[in-house]
């Protein structure tokens, strides 16, 4: 497939994996769909394949050799698949959710797909970090029954450091969601040396109080995509970083607790 | 959207520890070494030179009373209940009227086998040859191989139809009717036979047949009772000889049970328990067939246990105590196969089958306080036997299915899952009674039958090797191994036109191995009918006493049996490598594939197109209809065929007499990929075949829910004889509650929507799995 970018891909996604019976992706029996590309560019990323916005090659570790990541899929192709499952997610109460990369650096597509999925009654969540501009966002999570926010960073400015995007966009469209009532669950990925200070934890709280947060998700950081990076050729900065234990994250959490909002340790 | 209720917040998992008593008992058992012991073999060869002159119903009945009367005995310092097998705990009886020559030819081997080692004393393979002579054309195994027809007999020989625990052993696969000897006690069924006894008209030579039938029951029954009476007077020598009371006071205990059970009906739980194993444990001394099961435990002790719970007479700790002895008694049994069979089974397991769950007779969920209390002992005895099974139907509570996971944590690969939703509707369709289906268990591990009314081997029978037949059909029906032409040839794969032409001569092949496979079973059960009736089996099982008959003879009420068909996804994988890399892209030429197989991939160039065929095609176990529909077509010929043919019971009284197929095929998968050339999904000369209807190894990559939708292709409701599939699953994923609870979700989608009949989950490594089946005494 060419990677160019004349070539018309409007009626198609780029997806890098559908992945069935998905266990940490929301509730019941669920399939997920990973779009490729991202608008961030965090250091930390567990899924570096995902942030290129193109087809790339990966060394497969099975196979012994290069495969290409990343398809460009209709959405009927990637609805066959999903429909699969269906009995899967009617008697499990689960569904759809996607995922990424970031869903929303697609978003045309990402509603496409979503149309799709609700016309079948299935049930859909997401998995994003908010980063696009409101109008899309709104004309996006309507769709969706279950929403998860990846909330890096309190600051606007330790987040372009961190990802090379601001916070600004994300905080808005998360406003949006809390204030729609629609089901929502934020989760910080808590990462050593970019918010894993107490000082961190207190700012998280006051944001999340004035925001009207009553709960979060910690997720401590791991280093589960360290082979990605070399699979891609790819240098990664955070190598030497040691992982997190959820024990690791009992005082953050305390603080948070203390600033009224329940946070819960998701460890891997 | 139909959501399943959340799992009520009752505690799940914390088994507990065996009792200290239990405790060391275990280890007693752990550490005993397994050795051929000859004791039963002289025994029964002195049964037979001394009657020799009776008729076969009489034979076989004082050949056990002989046994029951003379062989050792011994109670153990820590057993709550009595009874063994052999001289001393795992020592393997030789059954020598079943087969004989291999126990000769290997007796110098068995300690130096790769897996399934025995030890055997030098007096002991003394006292094995010099009974020998005696055996000579004399076994079970004599009598079939005489009785072959030619044809048929080649396929056996071969190994393309596998045919050896049916040639070499008793029959097995079978559970009686434990709730009636514990309810009624032995003395019921003596009652009856004397009823029936005294109608008999002895101017008719069938009911002078019969006479033979009831005097054989009548003799071991009195065996039974006497060798109980046995225990009692040991007991209480034990007793009397015993410094510590508790001690002597369990002892007499046991001593009074066993003047009582199983000839008179028990009136406690702990007499209830005792009976059943003395019964399960004669029934294995009787004959050595294996796959001998216990039926549905949780139902007939149920109401035993609350009765004496009520009457306070017993606690759950003690209940669960002398469960789990129940288990550990059943460790002890033990069977010495050829080494030929052994591949076919390897780790010498019996298959001893416990069922619990499922619906009682009018479809309510039968899940009681005994279900609990068995699934809290076999986390306890943590064992490799007995064999669990869960009866799941749609009205199972997550509580007891979360509580199922928590032992399926314990990496024992159990218990397995059969289906409710599937096997009651199939079995009603075969005419089985609506309360009798509703009451079925699993015999062995994966297959079903109604409990105390159904003839041996619902599963069992023959071996098929359907990727061998594969290669065969290709080559024109010559076997390529040994050049002999078995099946009419249609045609070299060389110069096939098509994937049509193949799956012609596929199909016809088949057929054709099918009808030999009928007619090696054929023989082999004629010639168990004939020289071997098992007299107690067929006592307890309804309703050889009203018939005079023994099951053999079509004694039962039911009697279908399938054989079983081995390597599904290797065939399924074949099939789509060829009809897509050969004959649709044609990237893989016919003569280079042959020659690839011929070569086991290993000339020039043939790595590449082994990858090929590995990589390029689909794989069963993925969801994708492509190669899925290939293994559904490539089975209806045998599942059409094989109904056709009616077994040895037909016309004599049971309900059925025939077949249906059956994927349960243990391990019979690696003795078979021995035998098996390269095959063209990629798989090297001489490796395991696929398990069951499992995937090929690591070639299901979609995950579980793809495994499930693929199996479920299949013709489940034909292949009444089991659907195996054994489902990996890594110790980690099963960490969190959250996991678990969405494992449950998915069995209940495999059972509730896609009619799936059968699941285990081995959450061990691969390691650790092949280790604890060679060393088990290690785990
Ligand atoms: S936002 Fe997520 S996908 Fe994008 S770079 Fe950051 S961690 Fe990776």
């Amino acid at each position: 497939m060419s990677t160019k970018r004349k070539i018309n891909h409007d009626d198609k996604g780029l997806i890098f994996n559908i992945q069935k019976f998905s266990l940490n992706d929301g509730p019941g029996i669920r399939t997920v769909v990973f779009f490729k590309g991202c608008p961030l560019k965090c250091a930390w990323c567990a899924n570096p394949e995902s942030q290129a916005r193109r087809p790339e090659k990966m060394y497969d570790e099975a196979k012994g050799c290069q495969i290409m990541v990343g398809e460009y899929r209709t959405v009927a192709e990637i609805m066959d698949v999903i429909m699969q499952d269906y009995d899967f997610y009617e008697e499990s109460g689960g569904g759809v959710t996607l995922s990424g990369g970031e869903v929303l650096f697609q978003a045309p597509f990402a509603i496409k797909l979503a149309q799709a999925i609700k016309e079948k009654g299935i049930h859909l969540a997401c998995e994003t970090t908010g980063y696009t501009k409101p109008e899309t966002f709104n004309e996006f999570y309507p769709y969706m029954d279950l929403i998860y926010f990846d909330c890096k960073q309190w600051s606007p400015l330790l987040h372009r450091q961190g990802t090379g995007g601001t916070n600004e966009m994300i905080l808005k469209n998360m406003q949006t969601v809390i204030d729609s009532g629609k089901k929502y669950c934020i989760r910080i990925p808590v990462i050593p040396g970019f918010n894993y200070t107490d000082n961190d934890a207190q700012h998280f709280g006051e944001l999340f109080g004035k925001m009207g947060v009553k709960r979060v998700e910690l997720l401590p950081f791991h280093q589960f995509g360290l082979k990605k990076y070399a699979d891609l050729g790819r240098e990664y900065q955070m190598k030497d970083v040691a992982q997190l234990h959820s024990e690791d994250l009992l005082n953050y959490q305390k603080i948070l607790q203390d600033a009224g909002i329940t946070a819960q340790i998701n460890g891997w | 959207m139909v959501m399943t209720k959340v799992a009520p917040k009752k505690t799940v998992g914390n088994f507990g520890k065996l009792t200290a008593k239990m405790q060391r008992y275990r280890e007693e058992i752990f550490d005993a070494k397994p050795y051929v012991d000859p004791e039963r073999a002289l025994l029964t060869t002195e049964a037979y030179q001394q009657y020799q002159d009776q008729q076969v119903d009489i034979l076989r009945a004082r050949v056990l009373e002989h046994i029951l009367q003379k062989m050792t005995i011994f109670i153990e310092k820590d057993t709550l209940l009595v009874g063994n097998q052999a001289q001393h705990n795992r020592w393997a009886p030789v059954f020598p009227e079943y087969s004989m020559n291999w126990v000769i030819d290997e007796l110098d081997t068995f300690e130096k086998r790769s897996g399934d080692v025995f030890y055997i004393t030098d007096e002991a393979k003394e006292q094995l040859r010099k009974i020998a002579p005696f055996w000579q054309h004399n076994t079970l195994e004599d009598r079939g191989y005489a009785a072959f027809p030619e044809k048929s007999r080649l396929f056996y020989d071969l190994g393309l139809i596998g045919a050896d625990g049916n040639i070499t052993s008793g029959d097995g696969h079978i559970a009686v009717n434990y709730e009636t000897v514990i309810k009624y006690g032995l003395v019921s069924y003596e009652k009856r036979i004397k009823e029936q006894m005294d109608q008999l008209d002895l101017t008719d030579i069938n009911q002078q047949k019969q006479l033979y039938f009831y005097q054989a029951g009548l003799i071991v029954i009195k065996a039974v009772h006497d060798f109980a009476d046995r225990y009692a007077q040991l007991a209480e020598k034990e007793a009397a000889d015993a410094t510590d009371q508790q001690r002597k006071d369990e002892l007499l205990e046991i001593a009074r049970i066993m003047r009582k059970v199983p000839y008179q009906p028990a009136d406690s739980f702990y007499e209830a328990i005792q009976a059943v194993w003395f019964v399960h444990l004669i029934l294995q001394i009787e004959s050595n067939g294996h796959s001998v099961s216990y039926g549905r435990l949780d139902q007939y002790l149920n109401s035993f246990y609350e009765n004496d719970v009520q009457a306070g007479k017993i606690t759950a700790e003690k209940a669960t105590e002398l469960l789990t002895n129940l288990c550990m008694k059943t460790l002890t049994i033990n069977k010495v196969r050829s080494w030929a069979h052994t591949e076919f089974s390897a780790g010498s397991p019996l298959y001893q089958n416990i069922t619990i769950g499922g619906q009682t007779k009018d479809g309510k969920d039968a899940v009681n306080p005994m279900s609990y209390l068995i699934l809290t002992a076999i986390a306890q005895a943590h064992l490799p036997q007995p064999n669990l099974t869960v009866r799941y139907h749609h009205g199972l509570s997550d509580h007891f299915m979360r509580q199922c996971v928590e032992v399926i944590k314990e990496g024992l690969g159990m218990p397995a899952f059969n289906n409710d939703e599937v096997i009651i509707p199939s079995f009603i369709a075969r005419g089985v009674k609506k309360e009798d289906a509703y009451n079925y268990s699993a015999i062995g591990c994966v297959e079903t039958a109604v409990p105390g009314k159904w003839g041996y081997r619902c599963t069992g029978m023959s071996f098929i090797n359907f990727p061998r037949t594969l290669l065969i059909v290709m080559n024109g029906g010559r076997d390529p191994e040994s050049g002999k032409q078995l099946l009419p040839n249609y045609g070299h794969f060389t110069e096939m036109k098509s994937y049509d032409e193949l799956f012609t001569a596929w199909d016809q092949s088949l057929r054709e191995i099918t009808r030999q496979s009928v007619i090696i079973e054929n023989t082999c059960d004629l010639a168990l009918e004939q020289n071997y009736p098992d007299i107690l089996c067929s006592v307890l099982t309804e309703d050889c006493i009203g018939r005079g008959k023994t099951i053999k003879e079509g004694g039962t009420i039911y009697d279908f049996i399938s054989g079983l068909q081995v390597g599904i996804a290797n065939l399924a994988d074949s099939l789509a490598a060829i009809k897509k890399l050969v004959f649709e892209e044609k990237k893989i030429t016919q003569q280079e594939l042959w020659q690839a197989l011929t070569d086991n991939f290993q000339g020039p160039g043939q790595e590449k197109l082994r990858q090929m065929l590995v990589n390029d095609a689909p794989k069963y176990g993925n969801d994708n209809d492509e190669v899925d529909q290939l293994i559904v077509q490539a089975y209806e010929p045998y599942i059409d065929e094989i109904s056709k043919y009616k077994n040895t019971r037909y016309g004599r009284g049971p309900i059925g007499g025939t077949r249906y197929a059956g994927t349960s095929s243990i391990s019979a998968n690696v003795g078979q990929g021995h035998s098996t050339l390269a095959t063209p999904d990629g798989r090297f000369a001489r490796t395991p075949l696929s398990e069951g209807c499992s995937p090929s190894h690591s070639m299901d990559t979609d995950g579980p829910t793809a495994v499930f939708k693929s199996v479920s292709k299949l013709n489940t409701k034909a292949i009444t004889g089991g659907v195996l599939l054994n489902q990996k699953m890594s110790p980690q994923l099963l960490r969190s509650p959250a996991n678990c609870e969405k494992l449950v979700l998915l069995l209940r989608t495999f059972f509730n929507r896609l009619h799936g009949y059968h699941v285990q989950y081995n959450v061990v490594d691969r390691k650790t799995l092949v280790d604890a089946q060679e060393h088990p005494d290690k785990h």
